[in-house]
């Protein structure tokens, strides 16, 4: 801007002095002089303030002649001199039409002088505003260029934030979800627990029981044998013994006492499971071997998953993972879910864990239906949901997305073309806080 | 200023009557016409106007030679005052040697007055004049209509700056030479402190002064 004011003001200043050559033309001066010349001048003749002939006209000094000079006055400066020569008796009438001349001159250069100031200024000021115009124009293209990098990022930035929003409201849901189940699981199994150590403790000594019971019976049964003396008493014990199955129900106590320990050892189990895979008590976190976790997972799925289903575990031994297991348990109970609501008959889910002491790499494999492939960088937005609505939340995928992620992992959907999808984790052992 | 020429001896001045529209500067030029010598005094030029308003710019040329030959010539303008011509009010204050700041007295004013000025300093500093130093009054005119700006009020304002105020009534011809004449004479001391008016062209500043307001009744 000041460079190119610098440049202009050496163009042009508003003010700048013009001399009367410039202003005055032989087109303006013609028209004027004429007359004069008619009227019994010999010549006329113009020059500029140091007497250079601006303009001249008729012929030369004439004999008998007398020259009239008069100074041509511009902005109260001589700039000139008008010369009028004329036979020595024309003097007087000649010189009030010099005079005449003069002031005609005086008007024409005076306006036009005045059309010059005014189109030199019009146009100063009509470029200026046009290098004004130019000035904000760049201006307004670079800060509407800004503005538009801003709106188009703003976008970006909002459709990411709204995922976020979208992505930790799905999470809390779900967390919500599953703290809830938890709590209630948690609830379960505290009461649960207390007449399953009842039943437990009573079945043991009820075993004893047993033990002694059918102890009693062989001592009399030994001590009867001995007694020739009563052979009909040794008789319908005998029969007694048989009708009674004794020898059957001797054995079938005991392993019905058994059984029965270890059924309640079972529910003692499937309780325990219950209330480590709501994990209520952790918030922290610590290692976890993921194998066990996982099964875990598939205990509490039990009564989801139908007998015509087939999981198969290819569990390798895996190194502990620093982590919160709920939030892995959440991870798995999501993927085996989606499994099981996608395809229910003949379901053959194969679960393979593996490490390469880096890495911990699971996979979870079905032979379901696939995911299509135009959608299938979709299924882990949140919301998004291939099932009926109602069946499934749309965010199982989503959430596991975000545990996953928040270990540092990544989480891909694979469909081979056999059918079926193949979903892999990928879980650095070590990463950075 | 517009133009020096050491070899030919010519010095070309000038100075621009600012100020909000309709505050009278082109009155006070047209009174300053009317009211000084023909001698050394160039005509009245007043470039287009549309109902009295000036599109343009008004000058009034004003020509002295000092004593030691130097040709000085002081062209007098006036900016157009309307908001809308400020692209015009750059170019005529591009080389200003000095600024007559022509207020409107009236109350209702105010706020011209003062988006004026600003407006004022704004342009010297676009056209690389220092709005500190450049001489400079202030006018306050229209001093004859009721509902005006009291003069107490006014000095008290402005003392503290040092600038001169001039209280007038350009309409009637009364404060106009003396505004130029305050005007000319701080031009003056400016120029003579760089071109030493008096020392080398013989030119003091009571001369200077007489020479371009010598008013017709002299
Ligand atoms: N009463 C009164 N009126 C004045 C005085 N000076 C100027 N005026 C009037 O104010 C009006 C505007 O005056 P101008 O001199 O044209 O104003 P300007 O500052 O040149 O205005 P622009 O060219 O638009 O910037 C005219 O009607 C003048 O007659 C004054 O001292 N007293
Ligand atoms: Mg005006």
């Amino acid at each position: 801007m000041q460079d190119k004011d610098v440049k202009r003001s050496a163009d042009y200043v508003v003010g700048q002095e013009k001399r009367l050559a410039e202003i005055i033309t032989q087109m303006d001066i013609l028209p004027l002089v004429k007359p004069v010349l008619q009227a019994g001048a010999d010549s006329v003749r113009i020059t500029d303030e140091r007497e250079n002939t601006i303009w001249s006209s008729g012929a030369g000094a004439v004999e008998d002649s007398i020259e009239i000079s008069m100074p041509l006055y511009l902005e109260g400066e001589v700039v000139g001199l008008l010369h009028v020569t004329a036979p020595f008796t024309q003097e007087s009438r000649l010189r009030r039409l010099a005079e005449l001349l003069l002031e005609s001159l005086r008007i024409i250069l005076v306006n036009n002088l005045k059309m010059m100031l005014t189109s030199e200024v019009h146009t100063t000021v009509i470029s200026q505003s046009y290098d004004e115009l130019l000035e904000i124009n760049r201006r307004l293209s670079v800060s509407e260029r800004r503005y538009r990098d801003l709106a188009e990022n703003l976008e970006i930035k909002v459709a990411e934030r709204t995922e976020e929003l979208k992505r930790a409201h799905s999470r809390l849901l779900q967390q919500e979800k599953m703290a809830s189940i938890g709590q209630l699981a948690a609830g379960v199994a505290h009461e649960i627990n207390n007449p399953l150590g009842f039943i437990s403790s009573n079945l043991q000594t009820m075993g004893k029981y047993v033990a002694r019971f059918i102890a009693m019976l062989e001592f009399y049964r030994t001590a009867l044998a001995d007694r020739v003396d009563n052979v009909e008493l040794v008789e319908s014990a005998r029969r007694k013994w048989q009708e009674l199955k004794i020898d059957m129900v001797r054995i079938d106590a005991v392993d019905l006492v058994s059984q029965s320990l270890e059924g309640a050892e079972r529910v003692k189990k499937i309780v325990s499971n219950l209330k480590g895979f709501s994990h209520v008590e952790d918030v922290e976190q610590f290692p976890a071997d993921l194998n066990s976790e996982i099964d875990k997972t598939l205990t509490v799925l039990s009564h989801e998953i139908s007998d015509d289903t087939e999981i198969i575990r290819n569990y390798e031994p895996l190194p502990d993972f620093l982590c919160n297991p709920a939030l892995l348990c959440q991870v798995f109970l999501n993927l085996i879910l989606n499994a099981l609501q996608l395809h229910k008959k003949g379901l053959r889910l194969e679960i393979t864990t593996l490490s390469d002491g880096k890495n911990i790499l699971l996979t979870f494999a079905d032979n379901g239906p696939g995911i299509p492939e135009n959608i299938r960088n979709r299924v882990f937005e949140p919301f998004y949901t291939t099932k009926d609505v109602g069946s499934g939340t749309g965010m199982g995928l989503t959430v596991a997305y975000d545990i996953v992620t928040g270990y540092g992992g990544t989480i891909d959907v694979n469909c081979p073309e056999g059918g079926g999808s193949t979903f892999s984790i990928v879980l650095p052992i070590i990463r950075g806080k | 200023m517009i133009e020096y020429d050491e070899f030919d001896k010519r010095m070309v001045l000038k100075l621009v009557y600012y100020g909000p529209a309709l505050s009278g500067k082109t009155t006070n030029l047209l009174q300053l016409h009317d009211l000084l010598a023909r001698e050394g005094r160039g005509d009245l030029m007043v470039l287009d106007t549309a109902d009295d308003r000036t599109l343009f710019f008004d000058l009034l040329p004003f020509f002295l030679v000092a004593p030691s030959g130097l040709k000085i010539k002081i062209k007098v303008y006036t900016v157009p005052g309307q908001v809308r011509h400020d692209a015009t009010r750059k170019a005529v204050l591009q080389r200003a040697d000095g600024v007559a700041f022509i207020a409107d007295s009236q109350l209702t004013q105010s706020c011209n007055n003062v988006e004026s000025f600003e407006n004022l300093e704004k342009n010297l500093a676009f056209v690389g004049l220092d709005a500190g130093t450049i001489p400079l009054v202030i006018q306050f005119n229209k001093r004859d209509l009721p509902d005006i700006l009291p003069e107490a009020e006014i000095r008290q304002t402005w003392s503290p700056t040092g600038i001169p105020i001039r209280m007038a009534s350009a309409l009637n011809g009364i404060g106009v030479i003396d505004t130029f004449a305050t005007l000319a004479g701080i031009a003056y001391d400016h120029l003579d402190l760089r071109y030493r008016l008096n020392v080398d062209h013989g030119l003091d500043r009571s001369e200077f002064l007489r020479k371009l307001t010598a008013s017709t009744e002299d």
